[in-house]
C-alpha cells in the first residue's frame, strides 16, 4: 500500500513528468497496482484521464495567454513547445493566472530551433499585456489638475506612472507582429527592427504604442522619481537645440491623455 | 453542531463572459459564486466586477487550489491572499474541494481524487481545521467527481466526506452532478451517497453538466445539467430541504438568460419537492 505522500508524488509524476502525452505505459507501476480497475476502464486508462485533463487545461491557458505565438507555430507545434516547456516548468503557483510567466523565457532558448528569433519578444510583449491587465488600480492624472500647478512649481514636479504600466524593448518589431499575426500565421517574415513600446491600462482596455528614445529617457527619469527639471534635461539631449521644454511639455500633455501619470502623484 | 450559513436561493457561476452584464447591472439573480483564484490579483476589470455584483447580490467564494488533501504544507501565501479576499468581500461562505492538487510545490490544477483511508482522513482533517483557523470561520467542501479509485480505500466517499465534515466541523457542498458521475463511474448507488448525508451540514449544492464519453461520465460543466441529475436533485431537496442552490456551466458558457433560465428550473423542483413534503405532512 502506498502511503498518501508517496501516492500523490507517484500520481503527479505520471500525469505530469513523463514524456509525451498520449499512451499510457509511462504511468509509475506503484500507481497503476493500487487503482481499481472494474468497468470500462482499466487502472491505467483510468490515470489517462487525469494526465489528458493535466495537458489538455494547461495547454489551453498557455494557448490563450499567448494567443498571437499559438497562431504564428500552428495547434501542432505550439502544443509540442508548450508541452516541452510544461514539462520543464511545472506549474507553482495556485492560480493558473501565473503558468506562462517563464513561457517567454523558455521560447528564448526554442525560437532559434523554430526559426522564428522573434518569437521569445512576442510572448514577453504577450506577457506585458497581461501583466497590465490585472495590474493594481490607481486614479489617473486629469489634464485639469495639472493646469492648476503654479508654473514656478513645475521645476521640481515629480510623477509616477500608474501601475499599470511597462516599458518593453525589442530587436523586433513585435506590435506590428502582434497585430499581423493570425490563424494562418504571418503576412510575411518579419525583419529585425529595434523597437520601444509602452504598455499601459486605462479603464479595463490594455493600450500599447511605440514610442522613440526620447521618450523612453524621459518615461526612464520619471520612473525614477527625478523632478520635471531631470525629464526636460534628458529631452533636451535628445531634441532638437530650443526645443526642450516645448518637446518635454507636449509629452507630458500625451501621458496625461493616455491616462498613464498616476493621480496625487505629483510633489 | 453543523454549520450556520444563510440560505440564498439559487445563483450562477460568476464567469468572464457575463462581466458585462454584471457591470451594467443586467445580471440579476440570487446570489452569485466566484472562482477565488481568479481574483487574487491586484486589479483591473474581474475585481470591478466581482465588486459590482457584491453590490448586486450575495457572493459567495469557491476555490480550486486549496488542495486539502495534498501532503504538501498549506500554501501560507494563498491563505493569505484568501483571507484578504474574504475580509474585503466579505461573501457567505468560502468553499473548496474534498482533493488534493499539488505535491513537491508542482500544481497539477485539477481535483485529483485521495484515498479514502483512516490515515487521509485524519490529515484533510488536520488541514480542514488549520484553514478554518487561518480564515476565522467555517468553510464547505465539495464532492469531486472521479474517474478513479483505490484498492487500499477502507471506506466509501460518502463516508469520508461526512467523517471530514464532522470531525473538523465544516460545511459540506454537496454537488449532485459529481455524486451522478463518479456513482456512474465506480458503479456505487447514488441515492445511497445521498442518504448519508447530514441535513445539519449541507449548505450548499452545485448542478452542473457532463458529458458521456462513452467509457465514462465527464464533469463538463458543459451544456444543461441532465435529466438523471436532475432527479437526485429532487431526492437531495427530499432529504435535505432548502439548500442554496448554483449551476455551474464552464464549457460553453451560454448567454445569461439561459444560466439565470436553468436557476430558475432548480428553484422550481425544489419548489414542487418542497410542496410534496408539505402536502405529505399536513
Amino acid at each position: 500500500m502506498l502511503g498518501l505522500r508517496d501516492l500523490q508524488t507517484s500520481f503527479f509524476r505520471s500525469i505530469a513528468v513523463a514524456p509525451g502525452r498520449s499512451g499510457v505505459e509511462r504511468f509509475e507501476a506503484a500507481l497503476v497496482e493500487v487503482v481499481e480497475g472494474r468497468g470500462a476502464l482499466g487502472p491505467a486508462a483510468r490515470i489517462d484521464v487525469y494526465a489528458q485533463m493535466y495537458w489538455a487545461r494547461i495547454l489551453d491557458v498557455l494557448r490563450e495567454d499567448f494567443g498571437r505565438v499559438a497562431a504564428i507555430l500552428g495547434p501542432e507545434r505550439f502544443d509540442a513547445v508548450a508541452g516541452d516547456y510544461l514539462a520543464r516548468y511545472p506549474s507553482t503557483h495556485p492560480s493558473l493566472r501565473y503558468v506562462g510567466g517563464r513561457f517567454p523565457e523558455f521560447l528564448a532558448g526554442e525560437a532559434e530551433r523554430e526559426g522564428m528569433p522573434f518569437l521569445a519578444d512576442l510572448a514577453r510583449f504577450e506577457w506585458a499585456r497581461l501583466e497590465v491587465f490585472d495590474a493594481p488600480d490607481a486614479e489617473p492624472l486629469r489634464l485639469d489638475e495639472l493646469r492648476e500647478i503654479p508654473p514656478a512649481e513645475w521645476p521640481d514636479l515629480t510623477f509616477r506612472p500608474i501601475p499599470a504600466f511597462l516599458l518593453v524593448e525589442s530587436a523586433w518589431p513585435v506590435q506590428e507582429i502582434w497585430a499581423t499575426a493570425g490563424e494562418g500565421g504571418l503576412p510575411e517574415p518579419p525583419c529585425p527592427a529595434h523597437t520601444l513600446l509602452r504598455v499601459w491600462r486605462d479603464g479595463f482596455a490594455v493600450y500599447h504604442t511605440a514610442i522613440d528614445a526620447t521618450e523612453r529617457v524621459a518615461l526612464e527619469r520619471v520612473m525614477a522619481g527625478e523632478p520635471f527639471a531631470a525629464v526636460c534635461a534628458a529631452v533636451e539631449a535628445n531634441a532638437a537645440r530650443g526645443e526642450a521644454a516645448g518637446e518635454a511639455a507636449a509629452l507630458l500633455l500625451r501621458w496625461v491623455e493616455d491616462g498613464i501619470l498616476a493621480r496625487g502623484s505629483r510633489r | 453542531m453543523g454549520c450556520t450559513v444563510p440560505y440564498l436561493g439559487h445563483g450562477v457561476g460568476l464567469r468572464t463572459k457575463h462581466f458585462p452584464h454584471v457591470l451594467a447591472g443586467t445580471a440579476r439573480v440570487d446570489w452569485f459564486e466566484a472562482i477565488s483564484e481568479n481574483f487574487m490579483i491586484r486589479g483591473g476589470r474581474p475585481l470591478a466586477v466581482l465588486e459590482r455584483a457584491r453590490a448586486a447580490a450575495p457572493v459567495v467564494l469557491h476555490g480550486v487550489s486549496l488542495s486539502l488533501g495534498s501532503t504538501d504544507p498549506l500554501n501560507d501565501r494563498y491563505l493569505r491572499d484568501l483571507r484578504a479576499l474574504v475580509h474585503h468581500f466579505e461573501p457567505a461562505w468560502v468553499s473548496d474541494h474534498l482533493c488534493w492538487g499539488s505535491v513537491d510545490g508542482h500544481y497539477a490544477h485539477d481535483l485529483l481524487p485521495l484515498p479514502y483511508t483512516e490515515e487521509a482522513l485524519a490529515h484533510v482533517v488536520d488541514r480542514v481545521r488549520a484553514v478554518q483557523d487561518r480564515l476565522g470561520r467555517q468553510i464547505l467542501i465539495e464532492n469531486v467527481s472521479s474517474y478513479l479509485t483505490y484498492k487500499h480505500s477502507v471506506m466509501p466517499e460518502w463516508e469520508f466526506l461526512v467523517e471530514v465534515a464532522k470531525r473538523a466541523d465544516c460545511g459540506i457542498l454537496l454537488d449532485v452532478n459529481n455524486v451522478y458521475v463518479s456513482a456512474t463511474n465506480h458503479g456505487f448507488d447514488a441515492e445511497q451517497y445521498l442518504a448519508a448525508m447530514p441535513a445539519d451540514r449541507v449548505r450548499q449544492i452545485h448542478l452542473a453538466g457532463h458529458t458521456d464519453k462513452g467509457t465514462h461520465l465527464l464533469d463538463s460543466h458543459e451544456g444543461h445539467v441532465r435529466r438523471p441529475v436532475w432527479e437526485l436533485y429532487r431526492a437531495a431537496v427530499r432529504r435535505l430541504g432548502p439548500v442554496s442552490t448554483l449551476i455551474e456551466w464552464d464549457e460553453g458558457v451560454p448567454e445569461f438568460d439561459v444560466l439565470r433560465t436553468e436557476a430558475e428550473r432548480a428553484r422550481a423542483v425544489e419548489a414542487e419537492v418542497l410542496g410534496e413534503r408539505r402536502a405529505r405532512s399536513a
